[in-house]
């Protein structure tokens, strides 16, 4: 089954914060609950694994990411991700993720839109529970992206305006590998946020609570 | 027969328990004990167990399949692909309906679940574990599941392994995903019917996909003795048989060594008629160990990977006069098969016996035609508690009538009853060429009518359609349908070349208790029970004192099996002719007993008795005990027959149904407030099962039409495969049954008996639709698609403008 997400999460970073996570593909996967990436294959592919337990089901999901686009320029990432768990379920995310400014100084908003495939067992079982079980995950993953963002040292904004350049030449190429190594070297690494597996009994519980809103027609 | 008046006499009688006693079930004292013996309770010494690898995926090129992994896990001894069972020639198996099904994936996968590979160990958690350790890489097909898509010119190929293969079982194929194109009646009657008729109605219908869904999934215990060269396999078959006719066609052992044993079975609804690749797997596998292998399948495996039922896009149109009188059928249906066409049909009709589409109803001139097609689903299209296909025929015809109703203005009772084959035309030809061979609708229509004052219903829903502040839609449904059943006269039916007969082989013991073994297996229908008062009727023998034996290859007379009701019209029959011929030769018996000629002789309940002197007779026990030690010269000693019956013709149980439905204007619930079930299945031998039969359904019926359905999402996945989703009524949901009956005899069934289990099912599917469209038929609505969930209703509501 397909779901379509379009999310806005408001970010209490800047826009560079933001994006020194956002263009680490590392650090980006480290925010979403149970994920890691376990292996560089080249510049733009990786392997990963997302571990999640919704009641007594474990998922873990392993699989590939190529990270299709990234640009400075527009501070936006696309990336395709695809994987399959072991008990017969399948998974892709197309994901195209970009930062925006926020509405005051010093804040952004990270803008994300995903399709996400899923089949075999977790379609099967999973349908009803597909969207609101990502809703809960994204909102997970943008706590912790808030989190790692914030944990960004501020950069001077001339680091900023020198990347610029660079990105410009770059943006038209479908994928980019000189620029995450040129955006990401002067910020220092961020401290990694914990990676927190998706917790069951929070995610059922945000899920029964918007199921609950859903009823009186305002949706968390 | 004449009902006894004298006390003693009638004592006697009730004391054999015979036809058209309630007598109550044998079978129920061991399953309401939880002591049943189905093939999970069957345990072996070493016996391991097999697990399956299906595919996420429902069209998908298989890259590589790496076992390393799986065979380290501990306790795994093998696992199996297609790879291993190629050198066998048992990668792909033949269907019953022609075509070939892959055991395991072949290089590529044609539907979600699909078998991939098997994994044996040496328990049920290893060989699961084992499954997720097996890793396969697919690289991803586009999906096609809508049958007219499939058809479509520029249709990805699904079926690689058929390239270039213009005809199949059932005729030339037209396209790479055609599987056969079946017609039936006269064309150009029909055609000319509708080039003059003053009035024609049309309308497509789709009868969506279901699944029998029986409680006990289906599954086996392989058990190979490589010392005698001997399998055995304990297995939930419908047909143990064919089974062992199939088996030892692909395996090579013969039949002679081949055993098939149906313990209790926990519901078929001919979800346990064909042969799947577990079974295939299992035996292999036991032949490769030497070892006892079982396969159990669980829910989801079961809703999605075994036989499916119905599938069918219907186009109807009737032609008629002004006044409702109709003179031509004519039919359109593409039916999707899934993947393989494994349908289960009599070889010669790939649809079944759709063409009883004409229904209780003298139309002169009919033509249908059905196109099979493969699509990216599971295999199947079985008759589930119905005759094949019959309930897709009884459904298309129903609705039709009620539609060409709706065009001219007509009671729906009232065109029914004008087009009736009237009793007086019995045995009655159809424009499809099937004989009916006896019925008397309009006295069971009458019988219906007056007994739920349907006047007064209808009045009272026209009161309601004038209300506009009424809070509810009431909507009155009205079938009345006819089935064919007791598949089949050789002449016509055959499965795999065999014809499709019953069997029963009975032996009377000294003290004159006996044994009766059939052909046949009951799952659920009672046979222990009423397969002995037809013997205790037939031949003076108490009930209570017959055993009825049915399911072990090794003791059992050959015979096709149990389902499309064909037990009672056929193995009923085998047993009627088998006591027969022990009824003549106990004749022969008594007579030299009482040293009289055999004509001498009059048969009273239990015994023979010399004419005009009743107090000198020999009852059956005294002729069993002479049977051992004292028969005329010339008589073989012992007192025992076979019969293998081949049916003349089918039979054609009816009935009259009519069900009231109220419609929430505001949520769409539909409660069913009345439903009243006319059964005609001819002789009734117990009526108590009768009504159980018909109770249970009625409730599969209602499961069908209100809930059940298999949806799939643009990616192929099945979103319905657990019982979370997957419809099956419980007392809570399901509603009251009022049962009815008439009894018109079948003329040429040698006890007047027509089969009754799948009646109910047939009849009542049509009966909930026709009152849900009834509700808003005054607002132009012709046709609803099932199920009719609330949300569905309630979507109609809002279409129709009548939503509160």
């Amino acid at each position: 089954m397909e779901v379509k997400l379009d999310k806005r999460y408001p970010l209490e970073v800047s826009i560079e914060q933001a994006w020194a996570v956002l263009s680490d593909i590392r650090a980006t996967a480290a925010c979403m609950p149970g994920a890691a990436v376990t292996e560089q294959v080249d510049d733009t592919h990786y392997k990963g694994t997302v571990r999640s337990k919704i009641g007594p089901a474990v998922m873990q999901f392993g699989g590939d990411i190529e990270v299709k686009a990234l640009d400075p320029a527009t501070k936006s990432m696309q990336m395709m991700a695809k994987g399959a768990d072991k008990s017969g379920s399948s998974a892709s995310m197309d994901l195209a993720a970009t930062l925006e400014p926020g509405e005051t100084a010093g804040t952004s908003v990270l803008v994300g839109a995903a399709t996400v495939l899923v089949s075999g067992k977790l379609a099967q079982f999973g349908n009803r529970l597909l969207v609101p079980v990502s809703d809960a995950m994204l909102a997970q993953f943008a706590d912790n992206f808030r989190a790692a963002a914030a944990a960004v040292p501020v950069a001077a904004p001339a680091q900023s305006a020198t990347t610029a350049p660079t990105a410009e030449g770059t943006s038209h190429a479908p994928t980019a590998p000189a620029a995450p190594a040129a955006v990401s070297a002067p910020a220092p690494r961020p401290a990694p946020a914990p990676v927190k597996e998706l917790n069951a009994i929070a995610l059922m519980w945000t899920v029964f609570k918007n199921w609950i809103a859903g009823l009186f027609g305002k949706r968390a | 027969m004449n009902a006894p008046t004298d006390p003693k006499l009638l004592e006697r009688k009730d004391a054999l328990q015979g036809m058209g006693d309630s007598r109550l079930r044998k079978e129920d004292a061991r399953f309401i004990q939880g002591k049943g013996n189905y093939v999970d309770d069957i345990k072996l010494p070493g016996m391991m167990h097999m697990d399956i690898v299906r595919s996420p995926y429902a069209h998908a090129r298989i890259k590589s399949i790496d076992k390393s992994e799986a065979l380290k896990v501990p306790g795994v001894v093998a696992v199996l692909t297609a790879e291993d069972l190629k050198p066998l020639k048992l990668h792909w198996m033949p269907t019953l309906a022609g075509d070939v099904a892959a055991v395991l994936a072949d290089g590529k996968v044609h539907f979600q679940m699909q078998e991939v590979a098997v994994v044996i160990a040496t328990d049920r958690y290893a060989a699961a574990d084992g499954v997720e350790a097996v890793q396969v890489e697919y690289e991803e097909l586009p999906v096609v599941l809508d049958p007219y898509e499939a058809l479509k010119p520029d249709a990805p190929v699904l079926r690689e392994d058929l390239a270039g293969k213009t005809s199949g079982a059932h005729g030339p194929r037209e396209h790479h995903n055609h599987i056969f194109t079946w017609t039936a009646g006269d064309k150009a009657a029909a055609d000319a019917a509708f080039a003059s008729a003053p009035v024609t109605v049309s309308q497509h219908m789709f009868y969506p996909r279901v699944h029998p869904c029986p409680l006990e999934t289906c599954g086996c215990v392989a058990s190979f003795d490589p010392v005698r060269g001997e399998l055995t396999t304990f297995m939930t078959s419908q047909a143990p048989h064919v089974v062992r006719t199939v088996v030892s066609l692909l395996s090579g052992i013969p039949e002679s060594k081949v055993r098939i044993v149906s313990p209790d079975i926990g519901g078929g609804f001919g979800n346990k008629v064909g042969v799947y690749p577990g079974y295939v797997c299992a035996i292999v596998a036991s032949i490769v160990l030497g070892k006892p292998v079982k396969w159990i399948e669980d829910r989801v495996e079961n809703i999605s990977s075994t036989a499916f039922a119905r599938d069918y896009h219907m186009d109807g149109e009737l032609a008629a006069t002004p006044d409702g009188k109709i003179l031509g059928l004519r039919v359109d249906v593409v039916a999707d098969h899934g993947a393989f066409d494994a349908c289960a049909d009599p070889t010669k009709f790939p649809a079944g016996l759709f063409h009883i589409c004409s229904g209780s109803y003298d139309i002169p001139a009919a033509h249908c035609s059905v196109k099979g097609v493969y699509t990216n689903k599971a295999p199947g299209g079985v008759a589930y508690r119905c005759s094949f296909r019959v309930t897709e025929a009884v459904y298309l015809i129903e609705r039709m009538v009620d539609v060409l109703a709706q065009k001219l203005g007509m009671d729906k009772a009232e065109i029914r009853a004008k087009n009736f084959i009237r009793k007086e035309q019995f045995p009655y030809t159809s424009a499809f060429g099937f004989e009916y061979d006896s019925g008397d609708y309009h006295t069971a229509l009458n019988k219906v009518l007056d007994a739920v004052g349907y006047k007064a219903l209808r009045a009272e829903q026209a009161a309601r359609r004038a209300d506009p502040n009424a809070t509810h839609l009431m909507g009155i449904g009205l079938v009345t349908f006819t089935e064919v059943v007791g598949a089949g006269p050789s002449k016509m039916c055959d499965i795999l070349g065999v014809g499709m007969f019953d069997s029963c082989e009975i032996r009377i013991h000294p003290t004159g208790s006996a044994i009766a073994r059939m052909g046949t297996i009951t799952q659920g229908q009672g046979h222990q029970t009423t397969y002995a008062q037809i013997l205790a009727t037939e031949l003076g023998i108490p009930s209570e004192v017959i055993q009825v034996e049915e399911g072990d290859t090794s003791t059992a007379p050959y015979g096709l099996g149990t389902y499309g009701s064909r037990s009672t019209p056929v193995a009923g029959a085998a047993i009627a002719m088998a006591a027969r011929k022990i009824h003549a030769k106990a004749r022969k018996i008594a007579a030299h007993l009482l040293e009289v000629g055999e004509n001498d002789l009059d048969w009273e309940i239990d015994r023979f008795n010399v004419k005009g002197d009743p107090a000198r007779h020999k009852t059956m026990k005294d002729i069993a005990w002479a049977a051992y030690n004292n028969v005329p010269a010339g008589l073989e000693m012992g007192l025992e027959a076979v019969h293998y019956y081949d049916p003349p013709n089918f039979t054609y149980p009816f009935g009259i149904y009519l069900c009231v439905v109220d419609i929430d204007r505001a949520t769409g619930e539909t409660k069913v407030r009345r439903f009243y079930a006319l059964d005609d299945c001819g002789t009734r031998i117990n009526p108590m099962i009768i009504e159980g039969q018909i109770h249970g359904g009625l409730t599969e019926g209602f499961a069908v039409a209100m809930g059940q359905q298999m949806p799939f999402d643009a990616q192929g996945n099945l979103l319905g495969n657990t019982l979370m989703d997957y419809f099956l009524p419980t007392a809570v949901e399901t509603p009251h049954w009022e049962t009815d009956h008439t009894v018109t005899p079948s003329p040429h069934h040698p006890i007047g008996a027509k089969g009754v289990a799948e009646s109910p099912h047939v009849g009542s599917i049509p009966t909930f639709t026709a009152a849900v469209v009834d509700a808003f038929a005054h607002l132009g609505v012709t046709d609803m698609t099932m199920p009719h969930t609330s949300y569905r209703v309630w979507q109609q509501l809002v279409k129709s403008g009548v939503a509160l």
